[in-house]
């Protein structure tokens, strides 16, 4: 496992909190759940879930090469192992990951938004974890040194319908 | 007012949360995340700019119910907390101090620096917030500054700490007392403004 730096700041002249330098805030399940409904329902006007975890991956590809840079850390293995303990610090769940700059597999035995869906309305007939693909997507992309939205990832497996773990499928 | 805003906040800022070995964080009655404050902003952003002209206001509402919700069920969590009852307990001898109260909290929590500035117990509530991260959206905005009022988090969480003090026993499934109170955003940082400014009203008188 990687040994992660987390350096939360309170600038009390603000009333603002920074881990690692990012501005952070604290949010509930509800809300990160709510704004996945939103995402879902309106497909009908936009692509919702399309925006939710673009905007997703490139917070967190911002996150993750900003971290990595500051660190001097440049392997890809480790960037990926760094992005995993990232993920849990952020609450965001735990996750295993396997590939190359191909692509690979990622499976979520937690995820922080299925966790949450399923606590505030029970299963659901498809994958919702838009959020969740869009921080995949930024990993990859910042573990291979690539731009954000280089990568393709498809939620395959999920915990709101009922599986075991969530499972993700990257592809270039 | 028994509260010390000063104190709740020094105090209060300090309250940290660590992710367990499934990489979550249970506290306060709801599962927590810390991420950057600018997924926030930039999903919202991005919607709202996707979505076209006539319809803009409802994606915006819509966005305020979340943080409606999201308010409700975790300031219950707030003020029914350990926390709560350790450093804000002692001060509280009225409804409006658990309301002054929840916005020093609010304001600890990096949410906004928000303060209750008019108060019609039961009725009316007007909050003014000096500094809050939903501004920041005008930084991704031609002439960093925005059209449209964009705080709908605080709208949100001011309308929902209203229905907690004055619309009822709490709701688990929010089907009772929650959308008691409406929120509307009146002035924004983010439009040009000095603060933000924030009109909760029964939702019965609600516009």
């Amino acid at each position: 496992m990687a040994d992660i730096k987390l350096d939360h700041k309170f600038d009390a002249a603000r009333n603002r909190h920074y881990l690692n330098d990012q501005l952070s805030v604290l949010h509930c399940h509800h809300y990160a759940t709510l704004f996945t409904q939103l995402a879902l329902d309106a497909k009908d006007l936009v692509d919702g879930t399309g925006i939710l975890k673009e905007a997703a991956e490139d917070v967190f590809y911002g996150v993750l090469t900003n971290y990595y840079q500051k660190n001097s850390v440049s392997d890809a293995q480790e960037k990926i192992k760094v992005a995993i303990e990232m993920f849990s610090a952020f609450g965001m769940g735990k996750m295993s990951v396997s590939g190359d700059a191909g692509g690979g597999e990622v499976k979520l035995p937690h995820a922080y938004v299925d966790e949450g869906w399923l606590k505030k309305w029970g299963k659901f007939k498809a994958p919702v974890n838009f959020i969740g693909a869009g921080y995949i997507a930024g990993m990859f992309a910042a573990a291979y040194d690539k731009p954000s939205k280089t990568y393709k990832v498809e939620e395959t497996q999920s915990r709101v319908t009922g599986a075991a773990e969530s499972v993700f499928k990257v592809s270039a | 007012m028994a509260i010390d805003r000063k104190k709740v906040i020094d105090e209060m800022s300090k309250v940290s949360v660590e992710a367990n070995e499934d990489g979550l964080i249970p506290a306060f009655n709801v599962m927590v995340n810390q991420w950057p404050a600018n997924f926030w902003n930039e999903f919202s952003r991005r919607l709202v700019e996707a979505v076209d002209e006539d319809i803009k206001g409802d994606v915006e509402d819509l966005l305020g119910n979340a943080a409606h919700e999201c308010g409700y069920h975790t300031g219950y969590g707030i003020i029914t907390s350990l926390e709560w009852e350790s450093i804000v307990g002692p001060m509280v001898e009225n409804k409006e101090d658990v309301l002054h109260g929840a916005f020093a909290v609010f304001t600890a929590w990096g949410w906004a620096d928000a303060e209750v500035v008019e108060l019609i117990p039961g009725e009316k509530m007007v909050v003014r917030a000096k500094d809050y991260y939903e501004a920041d959206v005008k930084e991704n905005l031609p002439g960093k500054k925005s059209k449209r009022l964009f705080a709908h988090m605080i709208s949100g969480v001011c309308a929902a700490f209203m229905d907690l003090a004055y619309g009822g026993d709490y709701s688990p499934d929010g089907e009772t007392g929650l959308y008691t109170f409406r929120c509307k955003q009146t002035k924004g940082i983010e439009c040009g403004d000095e603060y933000g400014e924030f009109v909760v009203l029964k939702s019965e008188e609600y516009e």
